[in-house]
């Protein structure tokens, strides 16, 4: 199982994610999939920053991903995939290179537009809408922000009343 | 020019100081980031009001950095104004600038500084020094690193400005958090059979009680990965061991 976890989050690189699933998972690589981040040495040295010696970070656009799931899939070393949106992770899951990988809703914050459905998640139409062509695409979705939490499924999601 | 932005980050650096000030939980430090920048941004604006409004409601949005190395963002954000870096990069760098800041900050002051501190306070009090003098000294300490931090991020972040990145990534902060846990792990195993004897000498149990501390303390490692449990066991081990020479000197 070399992809550990396949995450949502708009805070991308941090210590939730390193510390919190990364020890509990066995992270080795940390793989951010961004068009813009891929295409900006000084934000990628900033997000590298703040890792552990022992954990790697790549930078890929959503173009390469799809070539390179597969092999980081394959690969021994354990690999946690991190997108901004969920609006890249449904591009990602068009292109079939979601197969078998389960999506994590880790952490979408307050902003214009958003409501706080759980409250690490603050989700606006349009993310709904994303979603919704997620689960079209056969993509499995759940929402949890760190391993100790409860694990919400994508339709029990949708059905949850914003706060 | 270098007379002048002199005194302006020496204005950055006391305003620094109260970026926790306002913290909440929707944009935690966004209100304190605005307020540290002032200074820079009223350079910018000079006398249009509108304009500096305009650009402190840019500010005051969420951020959240370790508050020591908060100096960091604030004096490369100041640096990117004043060279008039569009505002997108600015949202940009202070979104990216978030995680490294925090995630090193912790490592090195909450998880190392702090805890050897507060513990070498305590030893020098439990070696008879009297309280104010452990105060004193926890007071001094701490605070020397924690000043030091936030002028040695206000000269980084002014220096590099948007590179920053690639200077924290060579900076001996990264490694300093590593270096710190054998001196913590020493001072908290020298504390245990202080603490024992100091308590136990009241209650007449001393021995016993010491024994009882170093397995309540091995129970609490055993088994526990990462730093937790290998503080326990060097403490237990350095402890046992200052036990064992304070107990022959004693009997």
């Amino acid at each position: 199982m070399p992809i550990l976890l396949c995450r949502v989050d708009d805070r991308l690189i941090h210590g939730q994610v390193v510390v919190g699933w990364g020890s509990h998972l066995g992270l080795d690589i940390i793989v951010v999939i961004d068009d813009e981040l891929a295409e900006s040495e000084w934000e990628q040295d900033l997000y590298r920053a703040g890792l552990p010696d022992a954990v790697e970070a790549l930078f890929a656009s959503v173009e390469t991903a799809v070539e390179l799931v597969p092999a980081w899939a394959s690969n021994a070393a354990g690999a946690i995939i991190l997108t901004r949106d969920i609006g890249t992770m449904r591009r990602l899951a068009e292109r079939g290179a979601l197969a078998d990988i389960e999506v994590n809703l880790g952490g979408l914050h307050s902003a214009l537009g958003r409501e706080r459905v759980l409250p690490y998640l603050f989700l606006s139409d349009e993310d709904r809408a994303e979603l919704k062509r997620l689960r079209r695409a056969d993509v499995r979705v759940s929402a949890q922000d760190v391993p100790s939490a409860r694990r919400v499924k994508l339709d029990e999601l949708l059905e949850m009343k914003a706060s | 020019m270098a007379a002048l932005s002199r005194a302006l980050r020496l204005r950055l650096l006391l305003r620094s100081l109260l970026v926790q000030a306002s913290w909440n939980y929707r944009t935690m430090q966004g209100a304190g980031l605005g307020f540290a920048l002032i200074p820079a941004l009223a350079r910018l604006c000079r006398d249009d009001r509108a304009e500096l409004a305009k650009s402190l409601r840019r500010h005051c949005g969420f951020f959240n950095a370790h508050p020591y190395l908060s100096t960091v963002a604030i004096a490369a954000l100041a640096r990117m104004e004043l060279e008039g870096v569009d505002s997108e990069q600015v949202e940009r760098f202070k979104r990216a600038i978030v995680s490294p800041l925090g995630s090193l900050g912790d490592r090195l002051v909450w998880a190392r500084w702090r805890p050897l501190c507060s513990l070498l306070a305590f030893f020098i009090f439990l070696m008879g020094a009297p309280w104010w003098v452990a105060v004193g000294v926890f007071l001094a300490s701490y605070n020397a690193v924690h000043l030091w931090l936030r002028v040695w991020g206000l000269r980084l972040g002014w220096r590099e400005g948007r590179e920053v990145g690639r200077a924290l990534m060579g900076s001996p902060l990264r490694r300093l958090p590593d270096r710190l846990t054998i001196p913590l792990a020493a001072v908290s195993g020298a504390v245990v059979p202080l603490l024992a004897l100091a308590l136990g000498g009241t209650a007449g149990i001393g021995p016993l009680f010491t024994i009882g501390i170093a397995l309540a303390l091995a129970i609490a490692g055993y088994g526990r990965p990462g730093l937790a449990g290998r503080l326990a066991v060097l403490g237990l081990l350095v402890g046992s061991l200052a036990f064992v020479i304070l107990g022959i000197s004693i009997w």
